[in-house]
């Protein structure tokens, strides 16, 4: 069996409750930093991930979930019944043999079965704890639920995103609260165990995802204040860079594409920073002419002529390919790129060269192109070790070897519905 | 601009002392406003504001030599140094990894790129949107069933706070490493792959059943979409079959759900052209915030649409004291998101407000790297610093 890498955190226990995507997600970045993150789950209430597709030749099954597969890499998982006092019992266990707990229950779920902080303290004096809910542990809305979907309208995200000719809040594509709180989660629980280190305390950690995700629009807070009105909708425009956009390419040759997209469908990013890199974009383009036109001349003149500069600069991608113009653009010191499909997110050759992929071989599903692990440290690399749990994969590991309990004790567990 | 400064921005909020090292014609963050009643000013751009409170600042030409020289003098006493310049900017500077770890062993250099170090695109440049295009992030946002409408950017610069912010996870992991041995390492941070890894299920469409992602909003399950009230606009997502039993009951049970059509929320889903209006009219005589709450407290877990406003006059928010007033003496007082997260024992705290252009210079010169105020003078005219 795999081993746990080098990574940094290696050592490092972590007893994982959070469900859904905003926890696992915190708890990725730990798995990816070398701790060993122990999954809490129950087949009395599967993880709402596991039931989601992409399953794997679109076959729903617990273990075969895309979603779930993706952002659970490197993790273990047992199954414990948690309104089971007994399943409280060794989960307090657990969590005794643990470094760090995760949780993303609404607040004061947790409290309810004995597993809120002051309790797991009594157990472990120095575990560090975070709570991730929607809406944090105080304030006159603690109890609401909180949907990944509606933390995006819920921040401000969406009367500022959209098309300047759309009057129509948009969304931004994804559950982008989640996230956004994992990797702020995973940041405050490193932080904590610096602080551990130093002086042996543990602490308490209250997250709001709501909050983590207002961080995002400090300069939009800003405007409100010092403009009298927050920053209008610019669609894909830029209040300080032009051309910026997405411009639409040449449509892609009949049978070139997978089945869904459109021949159409095929644009490519482009945003000029300076007057120099307009120039240039006006070479590749093969337009001299317009590095002299006082319509285009300074970024000023480019915003206030802006309508007409797009239909220029699409009146050239219309007849490009979106890779091969990128390629152009690139070597001309112009930032561009398509947007990518998710096909050819697997494809594309940076991602491949740099070793953003982690493929390992998961029991059900076999070997699957899961993106791994965005960074790289130099000198105690962090790998992907081993691919997704499915349900209770670890529970020998955990049960026995971990905990100490005889065959009789977790048989006698099943039985009784602890162990599911 | 963002992403370096934000993973320094975390770090100093929880109580590290970073020095910011700006270029002599400042941070480009310093021309991007919001500014006051519009007009522009280097100590008043509120983007660099938020980005950089609790942090010292010095001025620093790094094209010269005398000003490589002075960065490797202050790296020397550095347990971090984060930047966000192009891999080969930092190289031909002779700052990269290989030779400042020579003067300091200890040092965790955190390298945020768009593409990575090496590989095919180390020489592309790219700004936000073209990061949203090349991690996938771009492809899966637009109008949905309006192939006319180019994918759409998120507001702002997402993808730069979150590589930012994966930064400070990596930089974290690098000095949590070097507890155990005291020696240092390089962190690189690939922007492109970080966007990857947060697609939701969309990416895991295509190695899991050959699917192609589309725009969010082509959903197989209804209804999550936006609606018109009185005064704004609410977000209501209502799929569970139970959320949506509650939220039949809190419109008055109205003949027409009990429609066949309706009957489920794949159902709802195909038939969501006619489902939609119903929605509109009974929503439309509603207020935001009551609609909200009344569906909330009926755990249907709508949402306001929520404009800045909304949300500075949160009670929720204020009550939690997520909001603080940072006075910076050129721009004013003005209100700031805070904590993101309230650590019970090292609270995020704010100290100072953003440094102005050079601030700190007299004391991370003098006081920090001892040089004599002669030395400094000649820095100064010479315009190193």
């Amino acid at each position: 069996m795999a081993e746990h890498g080098k990574g940094p955190l290696a050592g490092i226990r972590v007893t994982d409750f959070s469900w859904v995507w905003a926890g696992p997600f915190c708890t990725l970045q730990l798995a990816h930093l070398g701790a060993e993150v122990i999954r809490i789950e129950t087949t009395k209430r599967i993880c709402v991930t596991r039931l989601l597709p992409p399953w794997a030749e679109g076959q729903p099954n617990p273990n075969t979930s895309g979603y779930f597969n993706q952002y659970n890499q490197g993790k273990r998982a047992i199954t414990l019944d948690l309104q089971t006092s007994e399943g409280q019992e060794i989960a307090r266990r657990l969590v005794a043999i643990s470094d760090i707990v995760v949780e993303n229950f609404a607040a004061g779920v947790l409290d309810r079965l004995g597993l809120g902080y002051e309790d797991l303290r009594k157990v472990k004096p120095d575990i560090i704890m975070i709570s991730m809910s929607g809406y944090g542990q105080t304030g006159p809305l603690r109890h609401y639920i909180s949907y990944g979907p509606a933390q995006v309208p819920m921040a401000g995200f969406s009367t500022l995103t959209g098309y300047r000719h759309w009057d129509q809040p948009m969304h931004v594509g994804l559950s982008y609260g989640d996230p956004n709180a994992g990797h702020h989660a995973a940041f405050a629980i490193l932080a904590a165990l610096w602080h551990r280190h130093h002086t042996g305390e543990g602490q308490y950690i209250d997250m709001s995802q709501w909050e983590s995700t207002i961080a995002l629009l400090g300069d939009a807070i800003l405007h409100q204040q010092m403009m009298g009105y927050q920053p209008p909708r610019l669609g894909n425009r830029d209040p300080h860079m032009a051309p910026h956009g997405f411009f639409r390419c040449r449509p892609a040759e009949p049978g070139s594409l997978p089945e869904g997209m459109l021949l159409e469908d095929r644009w490519v990013s482009i945003a000029c920073a300076s007057d120099d890199e307009w120039r240039a974009l006006c070479r590749v383009m093969e337009r001299p002419e317009l590095a002299d036109d006082p319509r285009f001349a300074t970024l000023e003149a480019r915003k206030q002529n802006e309508d007409e500069l797009e239909r220029i600069v699409e009146e050239w991608t219309l007849t490009q390919d979106p890779f091969e113009a990128t390629r152009k653009l690139q070597e001309a010191g112009i930032a561009a790129f398509p947007p990518l499909c998710n096909k050819e997110l697997s494809e594309d050759e940076g991602l491949n060269a740099w070793g953003a992929f982690a493929e390992k071989e998961h029991p059900i599903v076999g070997v699957r192109k899961h993106i791994g692990i965005p960074w790289k440290l130099s000198r105690t690399p962090c790998e992907v070790w081993r691919a997704a749990p499915v349900l209770g994969q670890d529970n020998d590991y955990v049960f026995h070897q971990l905990l100490g309990m005889s065959e009789q004790e977790v048989a006698a567990l099943k039985e009784k519905g602890v162990i599911v | 601009m963002v992403a370096a400064p934000y993973t320094a921005k975390l770090m100093a909020d929880l109580g590290a002392d970073v020095i910011k090292v700006e270029e002599p014609a400042g941070d480009p963050a310093r021309a991007r406003g919001p500014f006051p009643g519009g007009k522009p000013h280097p100590e008043k751009s509120g983007l660099f504001l938020y980005l950089n409170c609790n942090k010292r600042g010095i001025t620093l030409d790094l094209t010269r030599p005398e000003g490589q020289e002075l960065l490797r003098r202050l790296v020397a006493q550095a347990d971090v140094l984060v930047h966000n310049y192009l891999p080969w900017e930092m190289e031909e500077r002779g700052l990269d990894y290989a030779s400042l770890s020579q003067t300091n062993p200890r040092l965790v250099m955190t390298s945020i790129t768009p593409f990575g170090l090496d590989g095919p695109y180390r020489r592309y440049k790219a700004q936000d949107i073209n990061v949203m295009a090349a991690g996938g992030w771009a492809w899966i946002n637009g109008w949905p069933g309006h192939p006319e409408e180019p994918p759409l950017k998120a507001y702002g610069q997402q993808t730069e706070y979150q590589a930012g912010a994966v930064g400070a996870v990596a930089t974290m992991g690098a000095l949590l490493a070097r507890l155990k041995d005291g020696q240092g390492q390089h962190v690189e941070v690939n922007a492109q792959a970080v966007v990857a890894s947060f697609l939701e299920m969309t990416y895991t469409g295509w190695p899991y059943m050959r699917v192609v992602a589309v725009r969010w909003g082509q959903r197989p399950i209804h209804p999550v979409d936006f609606f018109r009230c009185k005064d704004g606009w609410i977000f209501v997502l209502c799929v569970e079959e139970h959320q949506w039993k509650a939220f039949v009951e809190l419109m008055g049970n109205p003949e027409w759900a009990q429609w066949e059509v309706f009957k489920d929320r794949i159902s709802r889903a195909q038939n969501y052209d006619a489902l939609r209006p119903f929605l509109e009219d009974w929503i439309k005589d509603w207020t935001v915030d009551e609609l909200y709450r009344a569906a909330s407290e009926r755990r249907i877990p709508f949402a306001p649409a929520s404009t800045m406003g909304d949300l500075l006059r949160s009670d929720h928010l204020r009550a939690r004291g997520f909001f603080v007033t940072i006075d910076h003496p050129a721009a004013g007082a003005y209100e700031y998101p805070g904590a993101p997260y309230k650590l019970s024992l090292t609270p995020w705290e704010l100290r100072s407000p953003a440094p102005t252009l050079g601030q700190h210079n007299q004391e991370v010169y003098g006081g920090l790297l001892g040089l004599s105020q002669g030395e400094m003078e000649a820095l100064k005219a010479a315009r190193v610093i």
